[in-house]
């Protein structure tokens, strides 16, 4: 049930991220999710995108340093309290979240959450049990129109 | 014992053999620079001596030094000892501001300069089985025709590709079976980096054996980062135009130095500040005289590069002296907040830590009245993309060992991989903004 994200290395210039939506934008890979945080001279740039294996194969061929990883995709209920619900499952599962982001593809009604944590079998089987929507790849990679 | 072919007789001189040759050979070059060369005569004439005052090596000590800026005062032809007439090849280095350098070969000087590199490719395991291709820039740079002439020689089938054009070079290299690549070693880890692209494997897809790098100093780190990559086994030379270009001395397959030519150059270790002789194996900078040429025969040029002499015979069996590898040059020593660096140094400190290139680049700059360094690194691990903290870890692992081993505080930029640039001829790896000295 794990989703492919890539991560790429991108130095703290004005600029680096053009840069690298210019090159998706020239190959047709389509951004589902994106996040970059506070960072230093440098920093990591994470995104979802519709072809991850072949955007990061485009990537390389151009000197960018990127690889793919595994996270999960969970789709909250969109009523108060259900992000609580979800960071409340890992918790008592033992699960610490390293990072989250969401989606800024609406698919449905609902948006997406990304989340990269330190067990991630065990909570994708956790977060299921509980009821919650764990998204599969096929939905997330389709290309098909919103 | 190294099993290798030894080119000529005097590489097994023994000590006595060479002195007596040495002597004879720098009093008839004294003597030759006195009555053709008024530059050298008035120099000589102002530190007392006349040619007949050279009498044994001992002497040689009491002769002035010639700098870089003589030739320039004398440029084009002002320190030639010949006329024109008999020069029958010229060539000039690569002068980095004004004019450049000028040098001048006899017919008898191109005749020594052949054997002097028939001996250098010899000893780093080139025989006449070898396809050479030679991959620095043809022109008035010695580093090219110096090669090209003693490959010949030994009887290696030449390529004389000339510098850039990268994916030409990687395509001959495969179609003709090149088995000896010579450039600097820079330009060998681009071409390297360039046949990979090209979904070529250097080990597998092409035939190298040897690598023979000149042109610019080199770090063991680079040596072995060189071997890893072609599969090949990358011997140093050295040399400069100003004395004759490559030629002057190279590494034999033991990798124990590099041994000078010592029947047609006299080296000698100084203290660059005060001028004084050093000993052997002493560290200082090396001083060459050259003592049988022609063309323009030069006394006690000051190389500006760092260096130690060692007169044990080698495991290959020559005799003659090995001068370590260049450790830095007196004019390109950083001096970083009262800490004597050199580029050589920091690269070395590089080359050691996984996950960045080969390729660096140092920025030294002021603020206020402290010196900055900036060190560009690229990137190379995509594994560590997995967490900031790793990538944070390794920009600290760097710094921390800049600080431990060398004694410096450096800010470290992770940059792209392929993002620095890459040279073809000499790396300018070093940009100072400091103000100029």
């Amino acid at each position: 049930m794990l989703i492919k994200q890539i991560s790429i290395f991108i130095p703290n210039k004005k600029g680096s991220l053009s840069q690298l939506t210019d090159i998706l934008i020239a190959h047709g890979i389509d951004i589902r999710a994106i996040a970059v945080f506070d960072t230093t001279e440098f920093g990591i740039l994470r995104i979802v995108v519709d072809d991850p294996d072949r955007a990061v194969e485009i990537l390389n061929k151009e000197g960018i340093v990127a690889k793919v990883s595994k996270v999960i995709a969970v789709e909250p209920e969109d009523k108060p309290g259900s992000l609580n619900q979800i960071f409340s499952i890992l918790r008592d599962s033992d699960i610490n979240i390293e990072y989250i982001y969401s989606f800024i593809m609406r698919k449905k009604e609902m948006p997406y959450i990304v989340l990269k944590v330190d067990h991630q079998e065990k909570a994708v089987e956790e977060l299921t049990a509980n009821g919650i929507n764990v998204i599969n790849k096929e939905e997330i990679y389709a290309k098909e129109s919103l | 014992m190294i099993d290798s072919k030894i080119w000529s007789k005097e590489e097994t001189f023994e000590r006595e053999e060479f002195e007596k040759i040495q002597q004879e050979r720098l009093k008839k070059t004294v003597e030759r620079v006195y009555q053709n060369v008024p530059y050298y005569k008035a120099k000589l004439m102002e530190a007392g001596i006349e040619p007949g005052d050279i009498k044994t090596l001992g002497d040689l000590a009491n002769i002035p030094f010639t700098v870089k800026d003589d030739f320039r005062k004398n440029y084009p032809f002002g320190l030639f000892s010949s006329p024109q007439k008999d020069i029958v090849r010229y060539h000039a280095s690569s002068g980095t501001t004004g004019k450049p350098t000028v040098v001048g070969y006899t017919r008898k000087d191109m005749e020594n300069w052949s054997e002097l590199i028939a001996r250098l490719v010899t000893m780093a395991g080139v025989t006449d089985e070898d396809t050479a291709q030679v991959s620095f820039g043809y022109g008035l740079f010695t580093g090219a025709f110096g090669l090209h002439q003693g490959l010949e020689r030994v009887g290696a089938s030449v390529i004389p590709i000339s510098s850039g054009n990268t994916e030409k070079q990687i395509m001959i290299m495969q179609d003709f079976g090149t088995t000896a690549l010579i450039s600097t070693p820079s330009y060998a880890l681009h071409m390297a980096e360039v046949a990979t692209e090209m979904g070529i494997n250097p080990k597998k897809d092409l035939s190298l054996k040897w690598g023979l790098f000149g042109g610019e100093g080199s770090s063991e780190g680079m040596r072995n980062e060189i071997n890893e990559r072609w599969g090949l086994f990358a011997t140093e030379n050295y040399g400069m135009s100003e004395l004759i270009g490559p030629g002057v001395s190279g590494e034999c397959l033991a990798l124990k130095g590099m041994h000078i030519s010592e029947d047609h150059f006299l080296p000698e270790i100084i203290d660059p500040n005060t001028g004084k002789v050093l000993g052997t194996g002493e560290v200082g900078e090396l001083v060459i005289t050259t003592i049988t040429k022609e063309g323009l025969p030069i006394l006690r040029y000051r190389t500006k590069d760092i260096t130690s002499l060692h007169y044990e015979t080698c495991d290959c069996g020559r005799t003659t002296v090995r001068m370590s590898k260049i450790q830095g040059r007196c004019d390109d020593m950083l001096i970083l907040g009262g800490v004597n660096v050199f580029p050589s140094q920091i690269e070395d400190v590089l080359l050691q830590i996984d996950g960045i290139g080969p390729h660096y680049q140092i920025k030294v700059f002021k603020k206020g009245y402290l010196d900055k360094i900036e060190v560009d690194v690229e990137l190379a691990d995509a594994n560590l993309l997995d967490s900031f903290a790793l990538l944070e870890s390794l920009n600290q692992k760097i710094k921390h060992q800049l600080r431990t081993v060398l004694g410096i505080e450096a800010k470290v930029n992770l940059v792209q991989p392929r993002s620095l640039a890459r040279f073809e001829g000499k790396a300018k790896r070093v940009i100072d903004m400091r103000e100029v000295k």
